[in-house]
């Protein structure tokens, strides 16, 4: 008997794989997409080789004063590394840095720890951590009351402080956003009437005005003689600022949860608190995750605002800087554009573990 | 032992949810009550402590200062008000020029994005990704102190046919002065609008009744300019073209941009081009390729897919988020305090504040402006999604 073999698989014909097929499909698909092809890479042809230069190899690398910066054809970095600490840390105590990097690697290990712990320890240990955190952070930097040497608000600044202003500030806002979409979805007619006054009220003004409002508004809100810290206050209109638009982003999370779920809580007995925090809550925050992320990178490039009511936060550090009688050179270019790329590898990354977690989360077999 | 425990046939008071609810409301109240006498009672205290006065009569006293730029007649003279109304102005222009130049880039960028062309869809995701991610005010700084302050002082101007300059100092457009008799021009272009709307409300009509077409765009078109053009030759060409021309150290005549609304108005551009884009983007992949595959098995030729099919349902997804961009452009516009450029937050809250103290109505009188702003956003955007929305049978 004659057993069936099937005939060798054929190669796949020569115009549809390679590299050939590839550049006329993807770059010279049509003539006139030949044209802008051709357009772009003369573009990229002239424009590439002297930024490069300019960026790499005629920039000034070595040196601390302005006087290094011999080349003129090339970007002057010296201005950059120079003031590296302050873009950083601001006017902080240098010896005394290591606090600030204490409560950054803090952040950070409670997130990683928070992923990765077991849910009880999570839950009784990892959470509460994180929602003292701010707290924590400011007693260490401030210093005063743990016998450490007092640092003056004035002298915190740079990088380092917009990332603890927005982390501070998110961090109060979980549970202050979280009260006020209960409260938006609320039966009770005059709590969900002040929550949606709240929300709106933040979500509508534009942050600047909230800013503004912190600094002319405020001090004359408390009793006379009291004298609220200008950093705090930001702290403040941050925290309600993000509270606003967290709290939406909690309201579509509470819309996703399937109705049999609370159904399912009920039929069980669970009361209001119970059914929310440990049924709903969880399945919310794992919804709007990649919501909650990209509210965070909006607050976070929003503290550049600070620059326009005096914080010394990155920004503001740069434009001081540059204008310092030992750099009055022109380094604008190099300083923004050292700026914008710490500012950018920030956000980028957010927004890529952003999306990785949509993309995990997404089960829905479109195309 | 057969004793049935005694069930109570209603909760006891506190258990009832209707007593609870009226008892938390009245807790969150008398909170607020409290809340807001203590800051009143404060504020009013701290008001008399430092002579602050209040009361909006500050609005028609003289402002004694001067505006970089003004669309309407404006000099220190002027009053508090006017300063008001000055700087309203100005945010709507530079507004304005935002969103719609935002809207062209978005869409262009976002349609990019699905180019045949590696390269050019490689290249919107650059843009998107880049000016996404870079703070706002980095980029109206950049556009500021880095490209516009290193332009040619104005003897060096850049030109293009004698007629537009670019320097240091600003942009400048030739402008039209008008004649006697440009009112029947205007009342003409009024005119082709009118026109255009009725008679695209009545080739709808006849579509729907008789199934015939009729060429719409096409005569719009030729309304839209054909009027105009014999409004214009009737009456003997009411205009003038007024030249920049350089008098001294500057530019005199035209149209001055100053370099603080170009700086505004390209970073705003760029910044929201980008999320705009990003929305397209995600509204065309939201349609699912089975419409494309349908489409294209009814015969459809690739542009008419692309009109008929895609864009309707994407723009269900589009719509909404940009009315929330455009919103946050409107918001994003304060930053022109940052640079100086003389909006109705650098004016009011800036100097007028500065000058006169009275934050509380100054800040109230913003803030409510802004609201306003947005909320026209909204209403007009609302109305606009409301006639792509999918149209549900209850």
């Amino acid at each position: 008997m004659k057993e069936f073999t099937p005939l060798p698989d054929k190669p796949a014909p020569n115009d549809v794989v390679g590299i050939i097929p590839w550049l006329k499909d993807n770059l010279f698909p049509t003539p006139l997409n030949s044209l802008v092809t051709l357009a772009i890479i003369a573009f990229f042809v002239t424009v590439i080789p002297p930024l490069f230069d300019w960026l790499f190899f005629s920039a000034n690398w070595s040196g601390t004063t302005q006087a290094a910066c011999t080349n003129k054809d090339g970007a002057c970095w010296v201005f950059v590394i120079a003031w590296s600490k302050q873009f950083f840390y601001g006017s902080y105590p240098v010896e005394e840095l290591w606090r600030i990097n204490t409560c950054l690697l803090a952040l950070v290990a409670i997130i990683v720890a928070s992923f990765k712990l077991h849910k009880d320890l999570r839950n009784k240990i990892a959470i509460p951590l994180f929602l003292l955190l701010p707290f924590l952070s400011i007693i260490l930097l401030d210093g005063s009351l743990i016998g450490l040497e007092y640092v003056a608000t004035d002298y915190w600044g740079g990088f380092t402080l917009n990332v603890m202003l927005a982390a501070a500030s998110i961090i109060v806002a979980f549970p202050l956003s979280f009260l006020w979409a209960l409260g938006r979805r609320s039966d009770m007619p005059f709590i969900r009437s002040v929550s949606v006054i709240l929300i709106e009220f933040f979500r509508g003004v534009p942050v600047l005005a909230l800013f503004f409002m912190g600094s002319v508004m405020l001090p004359l809100f408390f009793p006379e003689g009291t004298n609220v810290d200008k950093l705090l206050r930001v702290w403040i209109v941050l925290t309600l600022f993000m509270s606003g638009y967290m709290a939406e982003v909690f309201r579509g999370g509470f819309q996703a949860v399937p109705n049999g779920q609370y159904e399912a809580a009920d039929s069980l007995g669970l009361g209001f608190w119970q059914k929310t925090l440990l049924i709903i809550l969880p399945q919310v925050i794992k919804i709007s995750m990649p919501n909650i992320l990209a509210t965070f990178v909006m607050l976070f490039k929003n503290t550049t605002f600070l620059l326009i009511i005096g914080i010394f936060e990155m920004l503001s550090t740069t434009q001081t800087a540059l204008t310092n009688s030992n750099w009055l050179g022109g380094h604008s270019t190099e300083g923004y554009l050292f700026v914008a790329v710490v500012f950018w590898i920030c956000c980028f990354s957010m927004s890529m573990i952003s999306s990785s977690i949509e993309r995990k989360l997404d089960t829905s077999h479109k195309n | 032992m057969s004793e049935k425990p005694q069930v109570k046939s209603s909760p006891s008071f506190f258990n009832n949810p209707r007593n609870r609810s009226l008892i938390y409301q009245f807790l969150l109240l008398a909170g607020l009550v409290y809340f807001f006498y203590g800051i009143i009672t404060n504020t009013l205290a701290n008001m008399e402590a430092r002579g602050i006065k209040s009361g909006y009569d500050f609005l028609f006293t003289t402002a004694g200062f001067d505006i970089l730029m003004s669309l309407i007649p404006y000099d220190a003279t002027y009053s508090y008000g006017r300063t008001f109304i000055v700087g309203l102005l100005n945010t709507i222009l530079v507004s304005t020029i935002g969103i719609v130049l935002a809207t062209i880039v978005g869409f262009l960028m976002g349609v990019a994005h699905f180019s045949k062309n590696w390269l050019i869809r490689k290249l919107a995701v650059a843009y998107i990704e880049t000016f996404r991610n870079i703070p706002l005010l980095l980029q109206i700084f950049f556009w500021y102190f880095a490209v516009l302050a290193t332009l040619p002082s104005a003897r060096q101007s850049l030109s293009i046919g004698e007629a537009i300059f670019l320097n240091v100092r600003g942009l400048y457009l030739p402008g039209l002065i008008a004649e006697s008799g440009a009112g029947f021009v205007y009342t003409a272009i009024g005119l082709a609008f009118t026109a255009i709307f009725f008679l695209a409300r009545w080739a709808r009509k006849r579509q729907n009744d008789t199934g015939q077409q009729f060429p719409v765009f096409l005569t719009s078109l030729g309304i839209l300019f054909g009027l105009p053009l014999i409004a214009l030759l009737l009456s003997g060409i009411p205009f003038v073209w007024d030249f920049p021309a350089l008098k001294g150290f500057n530019f005199r005549g035209g149209i001055t941009v100053i370099p603080e609304l170009m700086a505004l108005a390209l970073a705003l551009t760029v910044y929201t081009g980008a999320f705009i884009a990003e929305a397209v983007r995600a509204g065309v992949q939201a349609v699912p390729h089975g419409q494309t595959e349908a489409a294209r098995s009814l015969g459809l030729k690739e542009s008419r897919i692309m009109k008929l099919i895609i864009v309707p349902q994407a723009m269900r997804v589009i719509v909404p988020l940009l009315n929330s961009e455009y919103q946050s452009l409107v918001k994003n516009s304060t930053l022109a305090t940052a640079i100086g450029y003389p909006d109705l937050f650098t004016v009011f809250v800036g100097t007028t504040l500065n000058q006169t103290g009275q934050a509380i109505e100054i800040v109230f009188m913003t803030m409510a402006v802004y609201f306003v702003i947005n909320m026209t956003i909204s209403f007009v955007m609302n109305r606009f999604n409301a006639s792509v929305e999918l149209a549900e049978r209850n």
